[in-house]
């Protein structure tokens, strides 16, 4: 085996800094279409109308049940194709449809989680539904939802990985490239580990911090 | 949507069955053992075994497996002939290594569940370590193992359309062939996840039943 080489690394920096904030584009972007997914799919599911509960439920089921990258060829092969869309926007949609799947569920454990006796109280005070759960039980469900909902997010930064597989030039596509052509995979490779690891483990990071923020004070 | 079309093209996808359903049994037969190896190094009174496994679940948990997967097939053959695996044995070796750190988390939070008494018990009764761990703790944490580690067994299964990637001719690479080959992309992508959502759906009951035979009965 040869040396490790610093030097290729030092000069692919550009190309791959570049991939990484396309990794971290798309990443933002699904998470908050995948929030806002998720979020409408866990109260369709609390519902008291049956038809919203059995559609989020069927959703769930299915987005949950298929590999992120079928739901990615779908959203490339089939929607990107028939609406023109870029391979970066079938990337959202594909990502943030499954992701919002993982969400909803998360999101609705959160409201499960919070105490009846809550509920109770606030149609006794003579809150609307909408009123208590926007100003009531939410504010309560989302300490529980916190650890999860970072977790799974970090899960969506690691999947946004697979849009290479549709043509995007996000980091891991970036890196194979550069594998291929510089003939030295273990260095550039490597280097791409180091830059998700970084960002991983900040989101970690994050994780603790918003836990401490959201715990409840005795 | 033509539906006729979707069965005549079922038994070409279907050919990639076997080898999915192989990826998916290899990986979980050597990501197991590894799992248990690590979750007992990380709970060991050893620092250096704690370091070691500690590390490489941050490591695994925090680069995409398809980086993971690039790194197998295209920069460990340049570490000596040894490395060089075929595609299938490189994707069964990135998915085991992923497995086993999500599952050695699982059975690690299964052994710390288990009653603090049990372990002090035991050893107020003279029994050795390893003896305890074998026919006390275990079994215990047994059925705080089940749920998540046959919902990583899940996850393994989605996973291993990521092969497709490095070209193991899956059930994924047999259908983007077809849809590149045909050019239809909803029908070929339909059979393909009806299949993918009927094995993992399978895998959920077979999840609840392991629950149900695992319960405690009182």
């Amino acid at each position: 085996m040869s040396d490790f080489d610093f030097d290729i690394i030092r000069r692919s920096w550009p190309i791959l800094r570049d991939a990484t904030w396309v990794s971290i584009e798309l990443f933002i972007a699904s998470l908050v279409l995948a929030t806002v997914i998720g979020f409408v799919l866990a109260i369709m599911r609390v519902s008291t109308i049956a038809p919203l509960r059995w559609f989020a439920a069927t959703y769930v089921w299915i987005f949950r049940g298929l590999p992120a990258l079928v739901i990615l060829f779908f959203a490339f092969f089939w929607l990107g194709n028939s609406l023109g869309l870029t391979p970066f926007q079938s990337a959202i949609l594909g990502l943030s449809a499954s992701s919002g799947a993982y969400k909803a569920e998360i999101i609705r454990a959160g409201l499960l989680a919070v105490d009846r006796g809550q509920y109770e109280a606030s149609e006794a005070l003579g809150f609307t539904k909408a009123h208590y759960m926007r100003r009531i039980i939410i504010p309560q469900g989302i300490r529980v939802m916190v650890p999860n909902y970072v977790s799974n997010s970090t899960l969506l930064f690691k999947s946004t990985s697979l849009a290479t597989v549709i043509g995007l030039n996000e980091l891991t596509g970036r890196a194979r490239q550069l594998a291929n052509s510089t003939f030295q995979p273990i260095e550039i490779l490597a280097a791409a580990g180091v830059i998700y690891l970084a960002i991983t483990s900040l989101m970690t990071l994050t994780q603790g911090f918003i836990e401490r923020r959201f715990a409840l004070k005795n | 949507m033509d539906v006729g079309f979707i069965i005549d093209i079922m038994p070409d996808i279907l050919k990639g069955l076997s080898t999915t359903v192989r990826l998916f049994l290899w990986s979980m037969l050597i990501s197991t053992p590894l799992g248990l190896t690590l979750a007992l190094m990380r709970l060991s009174p050893v620092g250096p075994f704690r370091w070691i496994a500690g590390f490489y679940s941050w490591l695994v948990r925090g680069i995409p497996l398809l980086l993971l997967m690039f790194y197998v097939f295209f920069a460990l053959p340049e570490f000596g002939e040894a490395f060089l695996l075929s595609p299938f044995w490189s994707a069964v070796a990135a998915l085991s290594l992923w497995t086993a750190s999500y599952q050695a988390e699982a059975i690690r939070s299964g052994v710390l569940a288990v009653d603090p008494g049990q372990f002090e018990a035991s050893e107020a009764l003279g029994m050795t370590k390893f003896h305890y761990m074998r026919r006390i703790v275990l079994p215990q944490s047994v059925r705080i193992i089940v749920p998540p580690f046959t919902g990583n067994a899940i996850n393994t299964l989605k996973q291993t359309s990521l092969a497709t990637v490095i070209t193991v001719p899956e059930m994924s690479l047999f259908t983007t062939r077809i849809i590149s080959r045909e050019f239809k992309a909803l029908e070929p992508l339909l059979a393909l996840a009806i299949i993918y959502l009927a094995l993992t759906t399978v895998l959920v009951f077979a999840q609840q039943g392991l629950e149900r035979a695992f319960r405690l009965k009182v």
